[in-house]
This record gives structure tokens, sequence and C-alpha cells, in this order.
């Protein structure tokens, strides 16, 4: 019944009632356009930006899906992705439309039925990489390419509406990352730092496609950091824009990590501090002017890429309420930083193994450990270059106050040799690592501690070594996580706990999702080839 | 969208058309592509090789068409050329042995047949096209051009560069036997007694994607349907021939085949440098 409540749902959650009402005003039809102001306050039922909100936090305010309830909680729907291989898209949800992506493949499914409405589809001549989402605003759908296009598609259609170039991909470039949507413009970053080929963030106008402003990662001669490269290294410096960021409103400033330095294990060539790979910058979002930055692996070695999601909260630190930067590095150390300086205020390990560093000084640098620097005959480094962490996204809940994030424990042997640049998109990783056989990989779920990074518990994927999903916590008290045994699986927010699980069959590398349609919740994945979604069965929304 | 109700409807989907290889057309050709070898070429084919082929390139007693919808092994200049001098072993292709420069304009006509629109000299006003195109013959009720227009219709955006200029004309001329996949109209009756007209993008037992004529998406579920009724034709006009003026025509038409991505200007930056 498109236009009338039914019974049932004038008993379920405040949250999920508001929803109800404002998916009946909408009746069922196609997304009114996206405002920035719903942006700013996204309604619960739709899932708008890559991390749901600014703060990249992951927590859904829908409260259906509880821990009494969680058990009963089954698929609702599988989409198999024509031609996909392991997907890493995190899906956009707008008021009952969902909005998938793999390499130069956009689909836009309803949400409830799973069932394609349209799909958008180009072949570029080059192409590399994986694709972890889209955006949205106003009306149009942005997805960056495997050339290294930004292109807006019709929200309503799927019919391209402009292209613009982010970078060259005759160069060897492309644009795995999530475009980030901020009030009229779009935010887009390249890669790869480890073909040598220095990245940016651009911003392009939402309507148009002309690009408003660009960030370059690796300072040029003149500008304030290029000194921390030795002679032209800058030229091939890296400091990729491989995933999405975070941005506080107030402040108008973005967040955003920045990837390794190239060569990747040779740090000869490049003696210095290598800014700003390895950091986190804050970037003005009207002009992409430098605010601050702060560099979590000065001179790295061992390809650490500092990409991670950044999570923003306003918490109480040492007795004064912060607008606080929470970051899992993939060295192995926890963070918190002001948001408004880049000042440290915490840095601890939040992986048991980690060799490279004895701790951080007062300012937030690492104090090295020799002997773990990648040689021709190979050194043992914990953690490995593949990380402590990754890509997948970490959440927050506001209610425990803590971080929540998967963890790889387990370590690596580094090698290096010396390598010249190609220019045209070849690899200038200077060599690289293996898998430590003293210290096979495992991967857990763990919770932090907001502001002191302690460990409250942990969750052990057994039988996984490989990174799985990142996670979604809720209103109720649960963190979604997946593994690459390809386990979806809700744990008790306050325990780590395991209360409900499903196997999907297919490798998770992907970060899950929460949102509702018609008074329904749902969480979706992608898993595999698949995008998968789960739902309480129907009749039991009440219980 | 009563226009569009009154039986009228859409473009066969573009999908179809693409994806058939081709070198450059005209690159190989002495003669070039321009529109005046073109004519002669059309002339020369007429006169010459309708004993077989048909007139204007339609299927003959003994000889294909020039531009069916189908896979030519001849497909390039030169091949061509080769086909119309040289004959063609092992059919009723006689060696035609013409004087070079003519076998070369009959071959860029050929190219004309099969080229996509936007690579095709069209005579005509493209501003008038547009004109009739957002105007009197109402087209853009039911497509988009750039983000403007219906959506019960494909996106046109880039139709010159995806169909055959033949198509186009034969898409706004000819009537299909069948509405095409994710264009089939229909009402639909809600439970809640609400009817929503407009065309099937997916469908399937237990929910319907559909957009109005509204231009709104609506997603619905069985649960929520009372009745399914299917327009049995396409909406797409096919008197576009008859509606128009000669010269109207031939406007909309030259103003169609130039809608194209390929030559957008101002979407790109340069990559290097700053703003």
């Amino acid at each position: 019944m498109i236009a009338e409540m039914s019974n049932r749902a004038a008993s379920i959650g405040r949250v999920l009632r508001c929803a109800v009402v404002a998916g009946l005003l909408a009746a069922g039809l196609l997304a009114e356009e996206v405002t920035y102001e719903q942006l700013l306050d996204p309604p619960p039922e739709n899932w708008l930006t890559y991390g749901r909100t600014y703060d990249s936090q992951r927590h859904t305010p829908l409260d259906q899906i509880t821990k009494e309830n969680v058990r009963q909680l089954a698929p609702a729907w599988i989409f198999p992705m024509p031609g996909a291989r392991r997907l890493e898209s995190v899906p956009i949800v707008v008021d009952g439309v969902m909005y998938v992506s793999q390499p130069n493949e956009v689909y836009a499914l309803d949400a409830r039925a799973g069932r394609q409405i349209w799909k958008w589809r180009r072949e570029p001549a080059r192409q590399r990489g994986n694709n972890r989402g889209v955006a949205v605003l106003g009306n149009l759908v942005y997805v960056s390419t495997p050339d290294a296009h930004l292109v807006a598609l019709d929200a309503r259609t799927g019919s391209m509406v402009w292209e613009s170039e982010i970078a060259s991909s005759e160069d060897g470039y492309w644009s795995p990352a999530a475009p980030f949507a901020i009030d009229g413009r779009i935010i887009a970053g390249n890669a790869a730092g480890d073909y040598g080929l220095n990245g940016w963030l651009d911003a392009f106008d939402a309507t148009t496609g002309e690009r408003l402003w660009r960030f370059y990662t690796i300072p040029r001669p003149g500008e304030p950091g290029n000194e921390t490269w030795a002679g032209d290294s800058w030229k091939t410096g890296g400091g990729a824009t491989w995933l999405s960021g975070s941005f506080d409103p107030e402040l108008n400033l973005l967040y955003w990590g920045i990837g390794n330095p190239a060569p990747d294990f040779d740090g000869e060539p490049r003696r210095g501090d290598n800014l700003y790979t390895e950091s986190v910058v804050a970037l003005d979002a009207a002009s992409g002017k430098l605010k601050w930055h702060f560099q979590f692996t000065p001179h790295d070695l061992h390809d650490w890429d500092s990409v991670e999601i950044p999570i923003l909260v306003d918490a109480p630190y040492k007795g004064r309420l912060r607008k606080l930067l929470a970051h899992a590095d993939r060295n192995g150390f926890y963070y918190v930083l002001d948001r408004e300086t880049g000042e440290f205020l915490e840095g601890v390990p939040f992986i048991d193994k980690l060799n490279w560093a004895s701790g951080l000084t007062e300012t937030g640098r690492p104090v090295r450990v020799p002997g773990v620097e990648p040689t021709l005959q190979g050194n043992f480094v914990c953690p490995s270059t593949s990380g402590a962490t990754n890509w997948m996204s970490p959440a927050y809940n506001p209610a425990t106050n803590w971080f929540y994030l998967a963890v790889k424990e387990g370590c690596g042997v580094s090698y290096k040799s010396k390598q010249e640049f190609r220019p045209g998109g070849f690899s200038y990783a200077a060599t690289g690592y293996i898998e430590s056989p003293r210290f096979p990989w495992q991967m857990f779920v763990r919770a932090l501690d907001l502001t002191t990074g302690e460990r409250k518990w942990e969750y052990k994927q057994v039988n996984s070594r490989h990174y799985g999903a990142g996670l979604v916590s809720t209103a109720t008290g649960l963190i979604f996580a997946g593994d690459d045994q390809g386990f979806f699986t809700a744990l008790d927010a306050k325990t780590g706990e395991p209360l409900w699980h499903f196997n999907t069959g297919t490798r998770i590398s992907a970060s899950p999702i929460s949102y509702a349609v018609k008074g329904r919740q749902y969480l979706a994945v992608c898993s595999g080839v698949n995008v998968v979604t789960f739902a309480l069965p129907a009749g039991l929304e009440t219980d | 969208m009563t226009w569009c109700r009154r039986g009228l409807g859409i473009l066969v989907s573009v999908v179809l058309l693409l994806g058939l290889p081709s070198l450059a057309w005209g690159a190989e050709n002495p003669l070039g592509s321009g529109s005046e070898v073109i004519a002669e070429g059309h002339e020369l084919f007429n006169k010459l090789c309708t004993v077989c082929h048909g007139v204007d390139g339609a299927p003959g007693d003994r000889g294909p068409a020039m531009a069916a919808r189908r896979r030519y092994l001849r497909q390039t200049d030169t091949e061509l050329f080769q086909a119309i001098q040289e004959g063609i072993p092992d059919s009723e292709m006689p060696p035609m042995g013409l004087p070079e420069d003519d076998a070369w304009r009959i071959v860029a006509w050929i190219r004309s047949l099969r080229a996509k629109a936007i690579d095709v000299p069209v005579d005509g006003d493209i501003q008038q096209g547009s004109n009739i195109f957002w105007g009197k013959g109402e087209c853009g009720r039911c497509h988009v051009i750039r983000g403007r227009g219906g959506l019960l219709g494909p996106d046109l955006t880039n139709l010159g560069a995806q169909m055959s200029l033949n198509r186009i004309q034969e898409a706004m001329t000819v009537e299909k036997p069948h509405p095409p996949l994710g264009y089939r109209p229909v009402t639909v009756t809600t439970k809640g007694g609400r009817t929503i007209s407009g065309v099937s993008k997916n469908e399937h037992n237990f929910s319907l994607q559909m957009i109005g004529d509204d231009d709104r998406l609506y997603l619905l579920s069985s649960e929520e349907i009372d009745k399914i009724v299917y327009g049995k034709k396409s909406l797409m006009p096919t008197d576009y021939d008859r509606r128009l003026s000669e010269a109207e025509f031939r406007d909309l038409l030259a103003f169609l085949s130039r809608l194209s991505l390929r030559r957008r200007e101002g979407s790109s930056v340069e990559p290097n440098q700053a703003p």
C-alpha cells in the first residue's frame, strides 16, 4: 500500500517512525534531489556518504535490529554484479534506491527488491584498480574511474551528464576512491604512489565538472615541505589519495589520509621526512589550502599508506570538550589529534606485534628501532607492509565512546633493491615484502577507548588472514563485521560477543552499511561478486 | 504526458548497435568522406550496382543490402574497394573494374550508410532541428539530452555516436512490433487505488520498477499492486516523416545526428597545472 501507513508501523521505534513517515511522503518515488543539508544531517533511513556522516563514524541511528532480535536476521536479497571480481564498493542508499559500483560500472537498484533500475558502463582504453563506491549530490551520482576520470550520472537514468579528468591514465593514474560530495563540490583523488606518480586531491564543481582547486600531496619547489625530499626525489614521491576522507563543516576542513612515498622500500634516493606522505592533511574546503598536517610515519620504508579513514568526534579529552580526530594507522599506532590545530594528543599501539618503533615522542613522532628497514636479504618487521589495518572503515559508537576497527596482527619480511623510475605507470616500489612464516597473519575486530586507545575487547576471526570488511555500528549496540572467510557477523558493541552470523560464501572486502525502506531496516555489504542484504523476516520487524 | 500516452514513443535500444569494429571511416579513401563524394557515390551505385543490389542500398534480387544490421565481412575502405574492383570469389559479386575514383566514391557512400551518424556529413539546420526537438516535435517530453528532458525514453545525449543515420531515421518512421526491453508501457493500479502510467524498467513476480509519466521512479512490491496493464506498442511515434515537413524532418535528423559526447568541450582539465 503506497500511501497508507500500516498498523505495524505505528509500534516501531521513534527513528524508524520518522523514516516511515518520510518514506510515505516520498510514496515510493525516486529520491528527490539530495541536498547539502541532507548530507550534513542524513535521514536515518538513507546512507548518503561513504561513512554515512561527514565525520565517518559509520553509526546508524536505525534501531529496528537489536541485540534481542538479531538472531532472526536473514538474507533479504542478493545482487550478483556481472563480471565482478572482488567488490570493495560501499553502497549509497537514497530513498529506497541503492547505488553501487565496480570499476567502470554503476548500478541503481531497488533497495527493497534488489532489482536493477539502471546500469551505467564505460570502457576506457586504459584501466586499473578497484572501485570503492559513489557519491550523491543534487540529482547526480558521481563515480571515479580506472582511467582517473570523475563522471557525473543522472541519478534518475544513469546517463552521463559530464566527465572530467582527474589525472592522466596515459601517465599511469587511476582513481579508486569513492568521490566525496560537499556543498556544491565533489572531491576526488587518485592512485598510484607505488608507481612514483605524485598524488593530489581535486575539487570539482558538482554541476559543471569544472575543477575548482587542487592540492598537491607532494610539495613542489618553493612550497613548504619540499625541503623534506632530497634533490629531485619529490618529482616521483608518490603520496596517493586512494581512499575517501572526512569533513568538518563547522571548521570547513577536509581531512584526508595520504599514501606512501616512492620508491616504497628504498629510502636512499628520498632522504628526509617526505611530506605529506603518510600524513593526514587538513584542507580548507573552499580553497584546498593546507591548514595543518600530521605525519604518522616520517620517511616511511614499508609502504604503510596512511589513507585509513579518520573518524571525527567531539568528546571530552582531559576534562575539556575537544574536536578530535581519531585515526588507526597502517603502521600499528592509534592516534588522537586535535582536529582544529593538528596537535598530537594520544598515540598507542593497537596491535601486540609491533617492532619498528619503541613508542611515540611527545609530539607523536615515532621512536625508530634500528634493524627493521628493508634490505637486500630481507628484514623482519611488524606489522607487515599490508599493515595493521587498511582500507576497511572503522566505526564509532557514541554510546560506548569506543572506536571499532578491523586489525591484522602479523609480521612480514621486507626487501629492497635499486630501481629506476619509469614513466607511464610502472611499479617503482624497489621490491616488496612477504608474509613472515614466524608470525602468520591473523584478523581481529577490536574496540578501543576513543581517547586513550585502551583495548576494550577483541573478536578473533578464526582462520581469517587477509583483510575483510569494515564495520558499521548501530544505535542498538551492535557492530557488524565481515571476514575473508565470507562470514558476516553481528557483535555486541559492549563485549565483542558474536550474536549472529551468516556465511556469504565469498570473501568480504568492503565496508557494510545500514538503511531502511518503508519501515524495514537492512544491512548491506558487498561480498565477493555480490551485494548481499539482510533484514528481519517480514512480520518480525516489531519484535 | 498526454502526448506520450497518445501512443507515441521511444527510440529503440541503442545497445544493439554498439561494438561493431571499424577503422576510422574515410581514413583510407583518397577522396575522403565529404558530402559531395558521398552523393556522387550514391548516384554511381544506383546506376551501376542495382542490377543485383537494391536501389539506395536496399536488399536486391541477387545482392545483399549495404547497411543491414549484420556483421559485414568487408568493413574497411580498402576491403570494400577490393570487393568492388576485384569481385568476391565464390559469390555472384563480379569484378567491376571501375575507374578507381568511381570505386572510391561508391566506397565512401557505403561507409556513410554504416557509419555512426556523427561521422556522416548531413544537410539541414542543426539549430532549427533543436527547436523542433524541444518544440513542435515534442521529443524532449520523453527524451533527455545532457540532463534536460523527459525520462520515459532513452537518453539521446550520445545518440549520434551510437547509431547510424539510417537507424535514427528508421526509429522515427518505422513502427516496431514490440516495445524494447526497459521501455514497455505499463499502467499500474495500486491497492490504495492510485493509477500510475509509465514504462517498466524492470519487473518480476514480486516487484516492479517503473518510471511514471510524471518522470518519477516508482518502486513497487507485488503486495502494493492491484492490477498491471501493459501497452502493446512502444510509446515512440513513428510518423515524423508525416507530421513534419521534409525540411523540418531533415533539420531534426541533422540535430540528432550531431548529439555526441565525443567532442564535448571544456569537460576535462590539464592534469599537471595548478588552477
